[in-house]
Protein backbone atom coordinates (compact mmCIF):
# COMPACT_ATOMS: atom_id res chain seq x y z
CA UNK A 1 0.00 0.00 0.00
CA UNK A 2 1.11 3.22 -0.75
CA UNK A 3 1.58 5.53 2.70
CA UNK A 4 0.81 8.69 0.83
CA UNK A 5 -2.44 8.09 -0.61
CA UNK A 6 -3.24 4.42 0.81
CA UNK A 7 -3.92 3.03 -2.38
CA UNK A 8 -4.76 -0.51 -3.08
CA UNK A 9 -6.71 -0.12 0.24
CA UNK A 10 -7.56 -3.59 -0.08
CA UNK A 11 -6.08 -6.82 -2.10
CA UNK A 12 -7.05 -6.95 -5.69
CA UNK A 13 -10.99 -6.75 -6.80
CA UNK A 14 -12.03 -10.62 -8.14
CA UNK A 15 -12.35 -8.82 -11.17
CA UNK A 16 -8.55 -8.48 -11.40
CA UNK A 17 -7.80 -12.00 -10.33
CA UNK A 18 -6.87 -13.17 -14.25
CA UNK A 19 -3.45 -11.77 -14.51
CA UNK A 20 -0.62 -12.99 -12.29
CA UNK A 21 2.45 -11.03 -13.43
CA UNK A 22 2.75 -7.31 -13.76
CA UNK A 23 3.07 -7.05 -17.06
CA UNK A 24 -0.46 -9.16 -17.52
CA UNK A 25 -1.98 -6.31 -14.78
CA UNK A 26 -1.28 -3.57 -17.10
CA UNK A 27 -1.76 -5.28 -20.30
CA UNK A 28 -5.47 -6.63 -18.75
CA UNK A 29 -5.68 -2.91 -17.34
CA UNK A 30 -5.80 -0.98 -20.90
CA UNK A 31 -7.69 -3.83 -22.60
CA UNK A 32 -10.32 -3.03 -19.88
CA UNK A 33 -10.29 0.30 -20.26
CA UNK A 34 -10.84 0.11 -24.24
CA UNK A 35 -13.61 -1.82 -23.82
CA UNK A 36 -15.36 0.24 -20.93
CA UNK A 37 -14.46 3.35 -22.84
CA UNK A 38 -16.52 2.14 -26.08
CA UNK A 39 -19.38 0.45 -23.61
CA UNK A 40 -19.65 3.87 -22.36
CA UNK A 41 -19.41 6.19 -25.09
CA UNK A 42 -23.20 5.81 -25.72
CA UNK A 43 -24.66 6.58 -22.12
CA UNK A 44 -22.70 9.52 -21.87
CA UNK A 45 -19.63 8.57 -20.33
CA UNK A 46 -16.01 7.60 -20.64
CA UNK A 47 -13.60 6.21 -18.83
CA UNK A 48 -9.52 5.90 -19.30
CA UNK A 49 -6.86 4.61 -17.47
CA UNK A 50 -3.13 5.33 -18.60
CA UNK A 51 -1.74 2.92 -15.86
CA UNK A 52 -0.32 5.10 -13.88
CA UNK A 53 -2.94 6.56 -11.67
CA UNK A 54 -4.43 3.46 -9.85
CA UNK A 55 -7.85 3.13 -10.46
CA UNK A 56 -9.97 4.22 -13.56
CA UNK A 57 -11.20 7.47 -14.45
CA UNK A 58 -14.54 7.76 -15.38
CA UNK A 59 -15.58 11.27 -16.71
CA UNK A 60 -18.11 12.71 -18.37
CA UNK A 61 -19.06 14.51 -21.38
CA UNK A 62 -18.69 17.89 -19.52
CA UNK A 63 -15.40 16.80 -18.25
CA UNK A 64 -16.07 16.21 -14.90
CA UNK A 65 -13.82 13.23 -13.96
CA UNK A 66 -13.84 10.48 -10.64
CA UNK A 67 -11.38 7.92 -10.50
CA UNK A 68 -12.84 4.97 -9.15
CA UNK A 69 -10.97 1.88 -7.80
CA UNK A 70 -12.19 -1.02 -9.62
CA UNK A 71 -15.11 -2.43 -11.81
CA UNK A 72 -17.71 -2.96 -8.41
CA UNK A 73 -17.61 0.83 -7.75
CA UNK A 74 -17.38 1.88 -11.34
CA UNK A 75 -21.03 0.68 -12.30
CA UNK A 76 -22.43 1.99 -8.90
CA UNK A 77 -20.80 5.85 -9.80
CA UNK A 78 -22.15 4.73 -13.54
CA UNK A 79 -25.71 4.63 -11.73
CA UNK A 80 -25.57 7.22 -9.39
CA UNK A 81 -24.37 9.63 -12.50
CA UNK A 82 -27.09 8.19 -15.07
CA UNK A 83 -30.14 7.46 -12.44
CA UNK A 84 -29.95 4.35 -13.28
CA UNK A 85 -28.22 1.37 -13.41
CA UNK A 86 -26.31 -0.04 -16.97
CA UNK A 87 -28.06 -2.94 -16.95
CA UNK A 88 -26.79 -5.27 -19.78
CA UNK A 89 -29.37 -7.64 -19.95
CA UNK A 90 -32.12 -4.26 -20.84
CA UNK A 91 -33.69 -4.77 -24.13
CA UNK A 92 -32.52 -1.44 -25.62
CA UNK A 93 -29.44 -2.19 -24.96
CA UNK A 94 -29.67 -5.94 -26.46
CA UNK A 95 -31.65 -4.24 -29.30
CA UNK A 96 -30.27 -1.31 -30.31
CA UNK A 97 -29.40 -2.25 -33.72
CA UNK B 1 -23.64 -36.96 15.62
CA UNK B 2 -21.77 -40.92 15.12
CA UNK B 3 -24.12 -43.45 15.52
CA UNK B 4 -23.04 -46.96 16.42
CA UNK B 5 -23.17 -49.00 13.24
CA UNK B 6 -25.09 -51.28 15.65
CA UNK B 7 -27.52 -52.82 12.73
CA UNK B 8 -25.24 -53.08 10.02
CA UNK B 9 -26.91 -50.79 8.03
CA UNK B 10 -25.04 -47.94 6.37
CA UNK B 11 -25.45 -44.16 7.15
CA UNK B 12 -27.13 -41.71 5.15
CA UNK B 13 -25.85 -37.88 6.20
CA UNK B 14 -27.73 -35.49 3.47
CA UNK B 15 -26.43 -32.07 3.52
CA UNK B 16 -28.68 -29.57 2.19
CA UNK B 17 -28.77 -25.81 2.34
CA UNK B 18 -29.96 -22.97 -0.16
CA UNK B 19 -27.40 -22.43 -3.50
CA UNK B 20 -24.40 -21.10 -2.93
CA UNK B 21 -25.18 -21.09 1.21
CA UNK B 22 -21.23 -23.06 1.22
CA UNK B 23 -22.20 -26.70 1.15
CA UNK B 24 -19.15 -28.23 -0.24
CA UNK B 25 -17.10 -25.76 1.79
CA UNK B 26 -18.32 -26.88 4.55
CA UNK B 27 -18.18 -30.84 3.36
CA UNK B 28 -14.45 -29.95 1.71
CA UNK B 29 -13.31 -29.04 5.02
CA UNK B 30 -15.39 -31.87 7.04
CA UNK B 31 -13.73 -34.32 4.94
CA UNK B 32 -10.18 -32.81 5.66
CA UNK B 33 -10.37 -33.00 9.50
CA UNK B 34 -12.26 -36.18 8.95
CA UNK B 35 -15.00 -35.76 10.78
CA UNK B 36 -16.76 -38.43 8.88
CA UNK B 37 -14.31 -40.82 8.78
CA UNK B 38 -13.77 -43.15 5.69
CA UNK B 39 -16.68 -41.62 3.74
CA UNK B 40 -18.66 -41.81 0.07
CA UNK B 41 -19.71 -39.00 -1.03
CA UNK B 42 -22.41 -38.50 -3.91
CA UNK B 43 -22.86 -34.88 -5.18
CA UNK B 44 -25.53 -33.74 -7.28
CA UNK B 45 -25.72 -30.10 -9.17
CA UNK B 46 -28.83 -28.93 -10.70
CA UNK B 47 -27.04 -27.86 -13.68
CA UNK B 48 -25.31 -30.26 -16.21
CA UNK B 49 -21.95 -28.77 -15.38
CA UNK B 50 -20.18 -30.46 -12.41
CA UNK B 51 -17.67 -27.94 -10.22
CA UNK B 52 -18.18 -29.47 -7.06
CA UNK B 53 -16.37 -32.73 -7.37
CA UNK B 54 -13.17 -30.74 -8.18
CA UNK B 55 -13.18 -29.46 -4.90
CA UNK B 56 -13.85 -32.60 -2.75
CA UNK B 57 -10.60 -34.45 -3.47
CA UNK B 58 -11.06 -36.05 0.88
CA UNK B 59 -13.68 -38.51 0.18
CA UNK B 60 -13.12 -42.45 0.09
CA UNK B 61 -15.35 -42.64 -3.10
CA UNK B 62 -17.30 -40.12 -5.09
CA UNK B 63 -20.15 -40.03 -7.09
CA UNK B 64 -22.02 -37.24 -9.04
CA UNK B 65 -25.09 -36.70 -9.94
CA UNK B 66 -25.45 -33.94 -12.49
CA UNK B 67 -28.32 -32.92 -14.85
CA UNK B 68 -30.99 -32.49 -12.40
CA UNK B 69 -32.06 -32.04 -8.44
CA UNK B 70 -32.32 -35.84 -7.23
CA UNK B 71 -34.96 -34.38 -5.26
CA UNK B 72 -37.53 -34.33 -8.29
CA UNK B 73 -36.34 -34.49 -11.93
CA UNK B 74 -32.99 -36.86 -10.79
CA UNK B 75 -34.24 -38.96 -7.81
CA UNK B 76 -34.71 -42.19 -10.11
CA UNK B 77 -30.62 -41.83 -10.29
CA UNK B 78 -30.09 -41.07 -6.97
CA UNK B 79 -31.70 -44.79 -6.21
CA UNK B 80 -29.86 -46.21 -8.87
CA UNK B 81 -26.60 -45.17 -7.50
CA UNK B 82 -27.62 -46.26 -3.50
CA UNK B 83 -28.35 -49.30 -4.48
CA UNK B 84 -25.42 -49.92 -6.47
CA UNK B 85 -23.18 -48.74 -3.05
CA UNK B 86 -25.34 -51.11 -1.20
CA UNK B 87 -24.34 -53.52 -3.95
CA UNK B 88 -21.23 -53.07 -3.85
CA UNK B 89 -20.92 -53.14 0.10
CA UNK B 90 -22.60 -56.49 0.02
CA UNK B 91 -20.15 -58.26 -2.08
CA UNK B 92 -17.70 -57.37 0.96
CA UNK B 93 -17.92 -59.70 3.97
CA UNK B 94 -19.33 -58.09 7.26
CA UNK B 95 -16.26 -58.86 8.99
CA UNK B 96 -13.73 -56.75 6.51
CA UNK B 97 -13.73 -53.14 6.73
CA UNK B 98 -16.70 -52.30 4.95
CA UNK B 99 -18.08 -48.64 4.11
CA UNK B 100 -20.66 -46.83 6.97
CA UNK B 101 -21.24 -43.83 6.02
CA UNK B 102 -22.21 -41.91 2.61
CA UNK B 103 -22.64 -37.89 2.90
CA UNK B 104 -25.53 -36.61 -0.08
CA UNK B 105 -24.58 -33.20 -0.63
CA UNK B 106 -27.55 -31.99 -2.47
CA UNK B 107 -28.07 -29.62 -5.02
CA UNK B 108 -29.11 -26.16 -3.38
CA UNK B 109 -32.64 -26.44 -5.18
CA UNK B 110 -33.69 -29.71 -3.11
CA UNK B 111 -35.99 -29.64 -0.55
CA UNK B 112 -34.00 -32.49 1.78
CA UNK B 113 -37.56 -33.80 3.31
CA UNK B 114 -38.17 -34.96 -0.35
CA UNK B 115 -35.17 -36.64 -0.63
CA UNK B 116 -35.17 -38.45 3.27
CA UNK B 117 -38.93 -39.80 1.91
CA UNK B 118 -37.56 -41.39 -1.26
CA UNK B 119 -34.93 -43.11 0.56
CA UNK B 120 -37.12 -44.35 3.12
CA UNK B 121 -39.97 -44.83 0.92
CA UNK B 122 -37.33 -47.03 -1.04
CA UNK B 123 -37.84 -50.82 -0.75
CA UNK B 124 -34.57 -51.90 -1.23
CA UNK B 125 -32.63 -49.12 0.71
CA UNK B 126 -34.82 -49.05 3.65
CA UNK B 127 -32.84 -52.35 4.77
CA UNK B 128 -29.09 -50.90 4.01
CA UNK B 129 -29.57 -47.46 4.80
CA UNK B 130 -30.24 -45.53 7.99
CA UNK B 131 -30.47 -41.41 7.13
CA UNK B 132 -28.37 -40.10 10.12
CA UNK B 133 -29.01 -37.03 9.83
CA UNK B 134 -29.83 -34.01 7.61
CA UNK B 135 -27.57 -30.99 8.05
CA UNK B 136 -28.35 -27.64 6.54
CA UNK B 137 -26.11 -24.84 5.74
CA UNK B 138 -27.57 -21.49 6.30
CA UNK B 139 -25.96 -18.55 4.99
CA UNK B 140 -25.09 -15.86 7.62
CA UNK B 141 -25.03 -13.00 4.72
CA UNK B 142 -28.26 -13.96 2.78
CA UNK B 143 -29.83 -16.28 5.46
CA UNK B 144 -32.75 -13.63 6.43
CA UNK B 145 -33.32 -12.94 2.66
CA UNK B 146 -33.92 -16.51 1.47
CA UNK B 147 -36.20 -16.81 4.36
CA UNK B 148 -38.62 -13.70 3.89
CA UNK B 149 -38.68 -14.27 -0.08
CA UNK B 150 -38.16 -17.89 -1.05
CA UNK B 151 -40.64 -21.13 -0.27
CA UNK B 152 -37.59 -23.47 -1.04
CA UNK B 153 -34.78 -21.99 1.78
CA UNK B 154 -37.94 -22.28 4.84
CA UNK B 155 -38.47 -25.84 3.81
CA UNK B 156 -35.09 -26.52 3.59
CA UNK B 157 -34.70 -25.28 7.41
CA UNK B 158 -38.30 -27.15 7.91
CA UNK B 159 -35.98 -30.77 7.17
CA UNK B 160 -33.10 -29.86 9.16
CA UNK B 161 -31.59 -31.65 12.17
CA UNK B 162 -28.49 -29.78 12.57
CA UNK B 163 -27.88 -26.34 11.53
CA UNK B 164 -24.57 -25.04 10.20
CA UNK B 165 -24.17 -21.22 10.42
CA UNK B 166 -21.91 -20.68 7.53
CA UNK B 167 -19.91 -17.22 6.67
CA UNK B 168 -20.26 -16.33 10.16
CA UNK B 169 -17.63 -14.12 9.71
CA UNK B 170 -18.62 -11.82 6.71
CA UNK B 171 -22.50 -11.17 8.68
CA UNK B 172 -22.46 -8.65 11.72
CA UNK B 173 -23.37 -9.89 15.26
CA UNK B 174 -27.03 -8.25 15.36
CA UNK B 175 -28.12 -9.67 12.34
CA UNK B 176 -26.65 -12.90 13.04
CA UNK B 177 -28.48 -12.91 16.60
CA UNK B 178 -32.32 -11.91 14.71
CA UNK B 179 -31.10 -14.97 12.25
CA UNK B 180 -30.60 -17.73 14.86
CA UNK B 181 -33.98 -15.93 16.51
CA UNK B 182 -35.74 -16.69 13.12
CA UNK B 183 -34.08 -20.09 12.75
CA UNK B 184 -35.30 -21.24 16.65
CA UNK B 185 -38.61 -20.43 15.53
CA UNK B 186 -39.10 -22.11 12.61
CA UNK B 187 -37.12 -25.63 14.14
CA UNK B 188 -36.57 -25.25 18.13
CA UNK B 189 -35.16 -28.86 17.80
CA UNK B 190 -32.30 -28.60 15.40
CA UNK B 191 -29.14 -27.23 17.51
CA UNK B 192 -27.41 -24.09 15.52
CA UNK B 193 -23.57 -24.09 15.14
CA UNK B 194 -21.00 -21.56 13.39
CA UNK B 195 -18.86 -21.85 10.64
CA UNK B 196 -16.19 -20.06 8.52
CA UNK B 197 -14.81 -21.67 5.71
CA UNK B 198 -15.83 -25.38 7.46
CA UNK B 199 -14.32 -24.28 10.86
CA UNK B 200 -15.92 -24.40 13.82
CA UNK B 201 -16.53 -21.11 15.23
CA UNK B 202 -18.45 -19.62 17.98
CA UNK B 203 -21.76 -18.46 17.70
CA UNK B 204 -23.45 -14.92 19.81
CA UNK B 205 -25.40 -16.29 22.13
CA UNK B 206 -28.99 -15.09 21.49
CA UNK B 207 -30.68 -12.65 24.09
CA UNK B 208 -33.69 -13.96 25.93
CA UNK B 209 -35.60 -11.07 24.43
CA UNK B 210 -34.78 -10.97 20.60
CA UNK B 211 -37.28 -11.01 18.64
CA UNK B 212 -37.24 -13.54 15.66
CA UNK B 213 -37.86 -12.01 11.94
CA UNK B 214 -41.51 -12.03 11.28
CA UNK B 215 -41.92 -13.90 7.80
CA UNK B 216 -44.25 -12.81 5.22
CA UNK B 217 -46.47 -15.68 4.24
CA UNK B 218 -45.49 -17.11 1.10
CA UNK B 219 -47.44 -19.37 -1.78
CA UNK B 220 -45.85 -22.19 -3.31
CA UNK B 221 -46.27 -20.36 -6.16
CA UNK B 222 -43.62 -17.76 -7.10
CA UNK B 223 -44.59 -13.94 -8.81
CA UNK B 224 -41.49 -13.77 -10.21
CA UNK B 225 -41.55 -16.89 -12.12
CA UNK B 226 -39.00 -20.12 -11.37
CA UNK B 227 -35.46 -20.24 -10.81
CA UNK B 228 -33.87 -21.82 -13.40
CA UNK B 229 -30.50 -22.70 -14.60
CA UNK B 230 -28.50 -21.71 -17.79
CA UNK B 231 -25.06 -22.51 -18.70
CA UNK B 232 -23.14 -20.32 -20.67
CA UNK B 233 -20.22 -21.57 -23.31
CA UNK B 234 -17.10 -18.78 -23.34
CA UNK B 235 -14.98 -20.19 -25.54
CA UNK B 236 -11.52 -18.78 -26.87
CA UNK B 237 -12.63 -15.37 -27.93
CA UNK B 238 -13.83 -13.96 -24.80
CA UNK B 239 -10.93 -12.98 -22.47
CA UNK B 240 -11.33 -12.49 -18.23
CA UNK B 241 -11.24 -8.57 -18.52
CA UNK B 242 -13.90 -8.28 -20.96
CA UNK B 243 -15.89 -11.33 -18.95
CA UNK B 244 -15.24 -10.06 -15.59
CA UNK B 245 -16.22 -6.31 -16.79
CA UNK B 246 -19.67 -8.06 -17.93
CA UNK B 247 -20.23 -9.91 -14.68
CA UNK B 248 -19.96 -7.26 -12.69
CA UNK B 249 -22.03 -4.90 -14.35
CA UNK B 250 -24.65 -7.67 -14.52
CA UNK B 251 -24.26 -8.36 -10.66
CA UNK B 252 -24.80 -4.77 -10.23
CA UNK B 253 -27.82 -4.61 -12.10
CA UNK B 254 -29.12 -7.98 -11.72
CA UNK B 255 -27.69 -9.45 -8.48
CA UNK B 256 -30.82 -10.11 -6.42
CA UNK B 257 -31.78 -12.05 -9.45
CA UNK B 258 -28.86 -13.81 -10.12
CA UNK B 259 -29.00 -16.11 -7.33
CA UNK B 260 -25.48 -18.27 -8.06
CA UNK B 261 -23.10 -18.24 -11.12
CA UNK B 262 -20.68 -20.79 -10.59
CA UNK B 263 -17.68 -22.17 -13.03
CA UNK B 264 -14.20 -22.23 -13.89
CA UNK B 265 -12.32 -20.19 -16.67
CA UNK B 266 -8.89 -19.96 -18.11
CA UNK B 267 -6.93 -17.10 -17.83
CA UNK B 268 -3.46 -15.91 -18.21
CA UNK B 269 -2.96 -16.90 -14.36
CA UNK B 270 -4.54 -20.17 -14.68
CA UNK B 271 -7.84 -21.91 -14.13
CA UNK B 272 -9.97 -19.69 -11.88
CA UNK B 273 -12.88 -20.96 -10.34
CA UNK B 274 -15.40 -18.47 -9.76
CA UNK B 275 -18.25 -18.38 -7.80
CA UNK B 276 -21.06 -15.91 -6.74
CA UNK B 277 -24.18 -15.70 -4.80
CA UNK B 278 -26.12 -12.59 -5.75
CA UNK B 279 -23.90 -9.74 -5.62
CA UNK B 280 -21.17 -11.51 -3.64
CA UNK B 281 -18.46 -12.64 -5.37
CA UNK B 282 -15.84 -15.19 -3.62
CA UNK B 283 -12.24 -13.95 -4.53
CA UNK B 284 -11.85 -16.64 -7.27
CA UNK B 285 -9.42 -19.62 -6.50
CA UNK B 286 -6.97 -20.86 -8.58
CA UNK B 287 -7.19 -24.31 -9.41
CA UNK B 288 -4.52 -27.05 -10.46
CA UNK B 289 -4.29 -28.03 -13.80
CA UNK B 290 -6.04 -31.18 -14.50
CA UNK B 291 -5.27 -33.68 -16.95
CA UNK B 292 -8.41 -34.80 -19.39
CA UNK B 293 -10.93 -32.55 -20.55
CA UNK B 294 -12.71 -30.72 -17.92
CA UNK B 295 -15.15 -28.64 -18.58
CA UNK B 296 -13.50 -25.52 -18.36
CA UNK B 297 -15.03 -22.26 -19.83
CA UNK B 298 -18.62 -23.35 -19.16
CA UNK B 299 -20.36 -21.17 -16.34
CA UNK B 300 -23.74 -21.72 -14.37
CA UNK B 301 -26.00 -18.98 -14.19
CA UNK B 302 -28.83 -19.58 -11.21
CA UNK B 303 -31.48 -16.92 -11.33
CA UNK B 304 -35.17 -15.61 -13.25
CA UNK B 305 -36.07 -12.84 -14.73
CA UNK B 306 -34.18 -13.07 -17.72
CA UNK B 307 -34.24 -14.82 -20.52
CA UNK B 308 -31.58 -17.78 -21.21
CA UNK B 309 -30.62 -16.37 -24.75
CA UNK B 310 -30.10 -12.69 -23.97
CA UNK B 311 -27.17 -13.78 -21.63
CA UNK B 312 -24.79 -14.94 -24.48
CA UNK B 313 -25.88 -12.38 -26.19
CA UNK B 314 -24.85 -9.32 -23.61
CA UNK B 315 -22.08 -10.75 -23.10
CA UNK B 316 -20.59 -9.87 -27.01
CA UNK B 317 -21.97 -6.91 -26.39
CA UNK B 318 -19.64 -6.04 -23.58
CA UNK B 319 -16.63 -7.53 -25.67
CA UNK B 320 -17.43 -5.60 -28.46
CA UNK B 321 -18.35 -8.37 -30.44
CA UNK B 322 -22.18 -7.48 -30.93
CA UNK B 323 -23.85 -7.42 -34.19
CA UNK B 324 -22.91 -3.93 -34.47
CA UNK B 325 -19.31 -2.47 -34.44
Amino acid sequence: MCNACGNPSVPGHWTEAGAATPGDRLRARFHRAGLLDKLLRPYGLSAHDGGMVPGIQLGTLSGSQTIVPDLGALWAEAERLLGRPIDPLDPAFLNDD
Amino acid sequence: MMTDVADGRMRLTVLGGYLGSGKTTWLRHQLHVGTFGPVHVVVNEAAETAVDDALLGGAAGLTLLAGGCCCCAGKADLIRVLRELCDQRSRISSDATRLHRIVLETSGLADPSAIVAAVQGDPILVNHIVIDETIVVVDALHGLAQLQTEPLGRRQIGAADRIILSKCDAADPASLIRLRATLRNLTPAAPQSGAVLGEVVALPLVPEDTEAEVLPPLSDEDTRGAIFPTRLMIDESIDWSAFAMWLSALLHARGNDLVRVKGVLRTPAGRLLLQTVRKVVQSPEILPEQSGEREDGTIVFIGRGFRPEDLYKSLLRFAGQGTKP
